[in-house]
């Protein structure tokens, strides 16, 4: 290579990036947090409704993990305006990333909910608690820290998967790199930089989930 | 036993070297001949100069330029399919001979790959439903105008929107992301290339859109890899005869449905 690596012409515009990291945050949080609770809600549809509930749940499930994301932020940006509803690029942007997340997250909630013992919420009905308090503190905390590891990594997932929705024109780090590159020409430069900037971001969500499971699951088994 | 060993270990190395996708890396016409191939970067989500035909088979404008100079050097193209943005890192990690792909001129990429002469040239223009007023930058205040990312009509939209508050910019990452925006009305208005409404007219409701104004002529040169002289020369003579013989003008009616721009040289 002739062109030696010159990060100055980016760390012009490192406000710029900053600006897309706050972006990536939103999409990423917020499609979580969507997410999160389409999955509680699927999870526990699927486990405990009647067919007419988790039939759709399940088929929900499967169209959702067995199509690509891309397709699915296509088919919500480009699609849905056909049939009347049109949102903008980061509307549908965390419309369709909540939907991603949310079909995965009622697979794994659905594991971790059945693998609480049946004697368990027994025990829970024999010393009178309502439903409500079964669902809550007999069935879904217990269930949530069993597959706590396998939520926070597909929450990772997730805030990597924000990446992708410059395809639709939402505005993100991955698509603020690009139009940096096309600014600058400092390709290897410019995807360094997001690289690290992804790197510290995943590295940083870890610790908050590694934190949150401390606090949320303090009690022994 | 030790000595075999190093024997194995430096075939292996010898091996792994070759398999390296190293072949492409700064060609004179000579070593193009030579390796018996043209690797030309081209973008087939670009038509009419790069598209998929209805067999899924590279054609269009740029395609056929890439394939008229594999003829003109008797060699095979492979072709490497790249987004806008993947044209220039293609040059500069060797992994092509030639980017033709509505690469336009610019003296801002010209620091990091070299240009050959234009070889075609067209207006970058906004295009916008016939039912929409638009004559001017101030008419798009207020409006979603699309784009492709890093295309010529990014910048010089990106400027008009900095010099006209309250224009809203959408960048894709394709030329058929954009056209399915505008058709499916998420973008008012987009920055194109003056041949777009004819692929727009493909679409149920194509007829609805126009050129409103002219932005730019951009001028596109076949790029190679900075300080590739021998193959910047041989490109540019051989331009030249297809200039001179029609051919470049044929292909022009052919794709674009309109004559070239005149195609200045440098």
């Amino acid at each position: 290579m002739q062109t030696a690596l010159q990060f100055g012409p980016v760390f012009i515009h490192l406000d710029t990036l900053l600006m897309g990291v706050v972006q990536t945050i939103q999409l990423a949080v917020l499609s979580i947090l969507f997410g999160t609770v389409i999955g509680t809600l699927g999870a526990i549809g699927r486990s405990f409704g009647p067919r007419w509930v988790s039939w759709p749940i399940a088929a929900y499930v499967e169209l959702i993990r067995n199509t690509p994301l891309l397709i699915q932020l296509y088919f919500v940006f480009f699609s849905l305006p056909m049939l009347g509803l049109k949102l903008s690029s980061n509307s549908a942007a965390i419309l369709a990333l909540s939907i991603h997340l949310g079909a995965y997250a009622t697979e794994i909630l659905r594991a971790g909910v059945e693998s609480v013992p049946v004697g368990q919420i027994e025990a829970a009905k024999s010393l009178g608690l309502k439903g409500y308090h079964i669902i809550r503190h007999v069935i879904l905390v217990p269930a949530v820290r069993a597959v706590y590891p396998a939520l926070s990594a597909q929450f990772i997932l997730q805030l990597m998967g924000t990446s992708i929705v410059g395809a639709i024109a939402a505005e993100e780090l991955t698509a603020i790199a690009n139009n940096l590159v096309m600014q600058t020409f400092r390709s290897f430069e410019v995807y360094i930089v997001i690289a690290v900037i992804y790197f510290v971001l995943v590295q940083a969500a870890s610790l908050i989930f590694a934190g949150l499971s401390r606090l949320l699951f303090r009690w022994k088994t | 036993m030790p000595n075999k060993l190093k024997l194995v270990l430096a075939g292996l190395a010898v091996a792994l070297v070759a398999m390296l996708p190293a072949a492409a890396s700064a060609q004179t016409v000579d070593e193009i001949i030579a390796r018996g191939k043209l690797i030309v970067a081209v973008d087939t989500t670009t038509p009419p100069y790069g598209f998929l035909d209805a067999d899924l088979k590279p054609t269009g404008f740029d395609i056929e330029v890439a394939t008229k100079m594999g003829e003109a050097l008797g060699v095979p193209v492979e072709f490497v399919t790249v987004t806008s943005p993947g044209r220039i890192p293609s040059l500069l990690t060797k992994q092509v001979d030639v980017v033709i792909s509505i690469f336009s001129i610019t003296a801002a990429r010209a620091i990091q790959i070299d240009y050959s002469i234009p070889y075609a040239g067209q207006s970058a223009v906004v295009i916008a439903p016939k039912s929409t007023a638009i004559s001017s930058h101030a008419d798009l205040v207020g409006k979603k105008v699309g784009l492709t990312r890093g295309t010529g009509e990014d910048g010089l939209l990106t400027a008009a929107a900095e010099a006209n508050p309250g224009i809203e910019i959408l960048r894709f990452d394709d030329y058929s992301s954009l056209l399915q925006a505008m058709v499916s009305g998420q973008i008012d208005a987009m920055g194109g290339g003056d041949y777009g409404e004819i692929y727009l007219k493909k679409a149920q409701n194509g007829d609805d859109f126009e050129q409103k104004y002219v932005l730019k002529t951009f001028y596109f040169g076949i790029g190679v890899a900075k300080g590739n002289d021998n193959l910047r020369q041989w490109l540019n003579t051989w331009l030249f005869t297809l200039k001179m013989d029609g051919t470049l003008e044929a292909l022009s009616m052919k794709y674009r449905n309109q004559p070239l721009p005149a195609l200045p040289v440098f």
